[in-house]
């Protein structure tokens, strides 16, 4: 019998050890945040995937230029800029009173540092691409930064704005930001314990009047979705970042819990091979964007939080043409089938889509392997594993494919990349001299309405005959406690309103 | 002695297979640590991932890769996570703490109710008592750990709202708030251990209850608790052990579903982490330091057979 009462005393010590556990305070204005995944580092030059751009841009980090709610390019470490009338030479003026983490001012020379370390082959930071029209730059007194051009750029404010800047010394350290990141933004890095949290405090001194408002951020790595749920449901977490869909409603109408949304830049599309049948043929690309029933899709795969879209986000309200401008847009089954007989298929037209191994990937694909087949296709899913879908994504080994494309504040980054000949996201093979000389155009105009109307032929000319059928933009999530005030969610999925977040008390 | 040479001798050589498996298997995941450090966010040239490749050093032929490791290890260099740098060793001290006190806890829990417990369904075969147990322990046994860890924290978070159930303390900061959180995921974990156990118990018990020296022992007025707990437990017990050391195997990967479900920054998180971000070191050293416990740990309870049943002992001294 001794066993059994030693055992029970264990079980009963150790059940009551947990109840009494209830009542360690939280600690004041430290805001609670959980995340699904832990970042693989915090450099922000090099590790770019979301899990840690969501920990460090704008909290953190900050870059010359930033991305405002409206996703509006805003000046923030530089606190204005001129630009030569031949758009070949950029003269930031920084803010005079920024300091890093480590107690350094902010000069020049660490903003020419930063782009020479981007750029640098040893760090071999995925953004170079970035400074790509960059030729050099060049600290001409301690707070004013000269770039010269290799020609003029359009997108490069807006580039500018992902180019954290960080302390002149780390110029060639590849290894120090990694785990410990020093930047100048309103929160300074504080501990990281891996799979467990990160945890930011606020940044004496910061150079912002009156930011940041918390005392602390500190980042819970949650894996598990339906653990989040209850940890926000009950008070524990404070916010859940940039979520999806089906979290969000079920979470919409708890008590004490409020969902911030905001519609996404990155779109769905199915990319279609056009170095091989049947996809050669504009007539068939342009019958699989009939078939598509948009509305339907988002309803059916999306929970109807989303809409269908085109070439570029509706959030780029003052780039993106509505989908009406796009014939090809209004399902019809019947002329669907009637452009693949005109393209000479007389059977049902058999191909196979490749999809992104991602569950809502994966219910998109099922609705349009459905309406395919009602439009005079017959569709197969292949669903592979993820490094085999990247792998055979990047060697053009579909025949189509349903996936997800990330979307930018800048349209030069929507198209360039994608529908350019030779773009490096251009796995479609798609060549199309009028459309490249439209984006060649676009991507050094200066003015901003011929820009646009660039832009506006560009969307007509690939929306129907492209390589790429846009499905739907999403709808963006973060769920926030209503005590959390302040925070505006920000399509990009960048955390920066942090600092200007409070907690009601 | 000859016996633990021949013991030693066996580890080398699990650990030698084991060093080429999971060299090869992570490796032949399809998706490299390349593609999945660039994200969907950049734009990227072939020359970046091959400078990025270089910089990773996963341009090397394999053999010298695994070469490289090979001889890292037998100097006690268990090489750096390719991502922070930092010496995987430092990132797996980091992680055992978690994970070793949620599997004792879960252990302690699992065994030591399951040997009161298996007696007395036993006892009282055939009863009310026996047989709602029994049934009892098919449902723990069936009941996915993650489920059953979900569904406690939405009922305890329902009727106590404000408690804080989630994530991880160490024991040495906060005991109470250590222990808090680590009741619920233990017990998630004990259970299918409990159900197990106290099952295998009770059969083992019944077996021995069977035996003649139990009958001589009760003949002569031995009293019954003494019968139950001294000559019928200490046979039954051979069986029971063995278990023991068998569900630290599934302890470990037990572990991997319940610190996800809870947020626990154990050993299990470390694997899963790294297995997604294509980590290869860090991996190959977790994996190598898991597999090695799990053989000492059989190690050591073939060695506890011994001192529960003399028999063994003699038969190895002859």
């Amino acid at each position: 019998m001794k066993a059994w009462l030693g055992s029970t005393a264990l079980a009963a010590a150790l059940i009551c050890g947990g109840l009494s556990g209830l009542g360690a305070p939280a600690k004041a204005q430290t805001l609670q945040v959980a995340v699904d995944a832990s970042p693989a580092g915090l450099d922000p030059h090099i590790i770019t995937a979301f899990t840690s751009f969501q920990v460090v841009n704008g909290t953190i980090y900050e870059g010359l230029t930033g991305v405002d709610k409206d996703l509006r390019i805003v000046p923030v470490l530089a606190r204005s800029w001129t630009i030569s009338p031949d758009g070949k030479t950029y003269t930031f003026s920084l803010v005079p009173n920024a300091r890093f983490h480590d107690g350094t001012p902010l000069e020049a020379a660490d903003v020419v540092a930063t782009f020479n370390r981007v750029l640098s082959r040893d760090i071999a930071s995925p953004l170079a691409s970035r400074l790509a029209a960059m030729e050099r730059a060049t600290a001409q007194d301690a707070t004013t930064v000269v770039v010269t051009m290799k020609e003029a750029s359009a997108p490069f404010l807006s580039s500018l704005s992902t180019i954290a800047i960080v302390p002149r010394r780390f110029e060639a350290d590849k290894d120090a930001l990694q785990r410990a990141p020093v930047g100048t933004g309103p929160f300074r890095f504080r501990e990281w314990q891996p799979n467990s949290f990160i945890e930011l405090s606020k940044a004496e001194g910061y150079w912002g009047q009156g930011r940041p408002t918390l005392d602390g951020v500190r980042f819970n790595i949650v894996p598990e979705s339906a653990t989040r749920q209850v940890g926000v449901s009950s008070g524990q977490y404070a916010m859940l970042a940039n979520i999806d869909a089906a979290t969000a409603l079920q979470l919409q109408g708890r008590p004490g819990v409020r969902i911030a949304e905001t519609l996404e830049l990155a779109y769905t599309l199915v990319g279609m091979n056009v170095s091989k049948p049947p996809f050669d043929n504009p007539r068939v690309r342009e019958a699989l964007n009939l078939a598509l029933n948009r509305a339907e899709i988002v309803q059916a795969a999306l929970f109807g939080a989303g809409v269908p879209g085109g070439p570029l986000s509706p959030a780029l309200s003052e780039w993106a043409l509505p989908v009406s401008q796009f014939p090809c847009y209004t399902h019809s089954a019947t002329r669907s089938q009637e452009l693949l007989r005109a393209a000479g298929h007389t059977a049902p037209v058999p191909v196979t889509l490749l999809v992104l191994p991602r569950q809502d990937i994966r219910d998109i694909a099922q609705v349009v392997q459905a309406q395919l087949n009602r439009a005079g296709f017959r569709a197969e899913l292949r669903i592979p594993e993820l490094g085999q879908f990247i792998q055979d994504w990047r060697n053009s080994n579909f025949d189509a494919f349903v996936s997800t494309n990330a979307g930018f504040p800048d349209p030069d980054d929507y198209f360039f990349r994608t529908f350019r000949t030779g773009g490096s996201t251009n796995v479609f093979k798609y060549s199309n001299p009028a459309a490249d000389a439209l984006m060649d155009a676009a991507r050094v105009e200066q003015n901003p309405a011929t820009r646009r109307e660039q832009y506006n032929q560009l969307q007509r000319m690939v929306a129907c005959e492209g390589p790429v059928a846009f499905m739907t933009y999403g709808q963006l999530f973060t769920a926030v406690r209503d005590t959390v005030q302040g925070f505006d969610i920000i399509a990009n999925r960048s955390l920066s309103t942090l600092s200007t977040t409070s907690i009601r008390r | 002695m000859s016996y633990i040479r021949e013991r030693a001798l066996d580890l080398v050589i699990v650990l030698f297979g084991v060093s080429i498996i999971t060299f090869m298997m992570i490796r032949l995941i399809p998706g490299d640590a390349v593609a999945i450090m660039l994200g969907a966010n950049t734009e990227v040239t072939p020359e970046r991932v091959a400078e990025i490749r270089a910089r990773l050093g996963l341009d090397q032929p394999l053999l010298s890769q695994y070469l490289t490791w090979v001889s890292g290890v037998l100097t006690g260099n268990l090489g750096e996570s390719i991502w922070t740098r930092r010496p995987v060793t430092q990132e797996i001290a980091a992680h055992v703490w978690p994970t070793l006190q949620l599997g004792i806890l879960a252990l302690a829990m699992g065994a030591g109710l399951a040997l009161p417990l298996g007696v007395t369904m036993a006892r009282l075969r055939g009863q009310g008592f026996d047989i709602g147990l029994r049934i009892g322990s098919v449902v723990g046994l069936t009941i996915p750990s993650f489920w059953l860890g979900i569904m406690m924290i939405l009922l305890l978070t329902s009727f106590a709202p404000g408690l804080q159930v989630l994530g991880y303390v160490p024991f040495f900061e906060d005991p109470l708030g250590n222990l808090a959180r680590l009741a619920l995921p233990a017990f998630a974990l004990a259970l299918p251990i409990l159900a197990h156990l106290s099952r295998l118990l009770r059969s083992a018990m019944l077996d021995a209850l069977q035996q003649d020296y139990v009958r001589t022992a009760r003949a002569k007025g031995v009293p019954e608790s003494q019968v139950l707990f001294v000559h019928a437990l200490r046979n039954a017990l051979i069986p029971f052990v063995t278990s023991v050391g068998i569900m630290t195997g599934y302890l470990l990967g037990g572990a991997i579903v319940v610190e996800q479900v809870f947020a626990i920054p154990g050993l299990g998180r470390l694997i899963l982490g790294a297995i997604s971000e294509r980590n290869y070191p860090l991996v190959q050293a977790t994996i190598l330091v898991v597999t090695v416990s799990f053989v000492l740990i059989n190690f050591a309870v073939d060695m506890l057979y011994a001192v529960i049943d003399p028999r063994i002992r003699e038969a190895r001294r002859g």
